[in-house]
């Protein structure tokens, strides 16, 4: 995944192949739980179980559009176009900030199914799980390559694996 | 969040945009807080504090880094109905943030 250029648009250059794996992990969505959200870890005040409520209706809003653009990102034929043996893909700033959150509720989601392991420290790959793993890995790889494309990268005073 | 990092070297003012008085003033304040996780990549938790808050890239870093090498940090003290903004907007981008009163 290579960005070509980007203006009012971000331009990508997909392989087949890298463009195979963004359908399959788009495909997953969603994966998170909706009990997951907890809008306070020690907040007791009754007005919270209202906001609860808000949050959680909110989060369900959002994930039946989410679901409902992920299928039409899919099927729409003009979504990616063939240039010579590749793919290009074209997305709006909104578009790329709709596909950060799809893509980290795949990631988050395969992360909760598989145990929430410590970073190294994931479980043996086994034919239950070897979907989780490979949804926690391509949307990894695609929400870098995404935040790379709007200039966040990693910086150097940052130290470690 | 993946990756351990080294120092901080700038000290941004933490969370107190929406801090106007004092603390009887604003009473009870709510707390919002960002909680370290493993999985959430460094490079977008800072995207998102940027998004969520307008924050500059070093202000985002900072708090991103506190997440990381302190388990939270607190990214806003205001009142109730602002903090459960902030928290669905986090949590849109499936961040683990709540919203805690202040103590």
């Amino acid at each position: 995944m290579k960005l070509l250029r980007r203006g009012r648009e971000f331009v990508f250059r997909l392989s087949r192949r890298e463009h195979g794996l963004l359908v399959e992990t788009l495909r997953l969505y969603p994966l998170v739980p909706p009990a997951h959200h907890r809008l306070s870890r020690e907040g007791r005040a009754p007005s919270l179980v209202e906001s609860q409520r808000l949050l959680d209706e909110a989060l369900a809003e959002q994930r039946a559009a989410h679901r409902r653009q992920v299928q039409a990102f899919l099927s729409d034929p003009e979504r990616f176009r063939p240039v010579d043996n590749a793919l290009e893909l074209r997305l709006a700033p909104a578009e790329i900030e709709w596909l950060l959150q799809v893509l980290n509720d795949v990631r988050v989601g395969a992360w909760l199914a598989l145990g929430e392991p410590e970073q190294g420290a994931e479980p043996p790959v086994t034919g239950d799980n070897a979907r989780y793993h490979f949804a926690l890995a391509m949307s990894g790889w695609f929400e870098s390559e995404l935040l790379a494309a709007l200039g966040v990268q990693e910086s150097p005073d940052w130290v470690g694996p | 969040m993946t990756n351990p990092l080294a120092s901080v070297e700038a000290l941004p003012e933490v969370g107190k945009e929406e801090q106007t008085g004092s603390k009887s003033d604003l009473a009870p304040a709510w707390l919002v807080i960002c909680w370290n996780d493993p999985v959430n990549l460094m490079t977008y938790v800072t995207h998102v504090f940027q998004i969520v808050f307008g924050w500059d890239r070093q202000k985002a870093e900072y708090h991103m880094l506190q997440v990381h090498r302190q388990g939270k940090s607190v990214l806003a003290r205001t009142t109730m109905e602002r903090a459960e903004h902030y928290v669905h907007q986090l949590q849109k981008y499936m961040l683990q943030a709540t919203m805690e009163p202040e103590r």
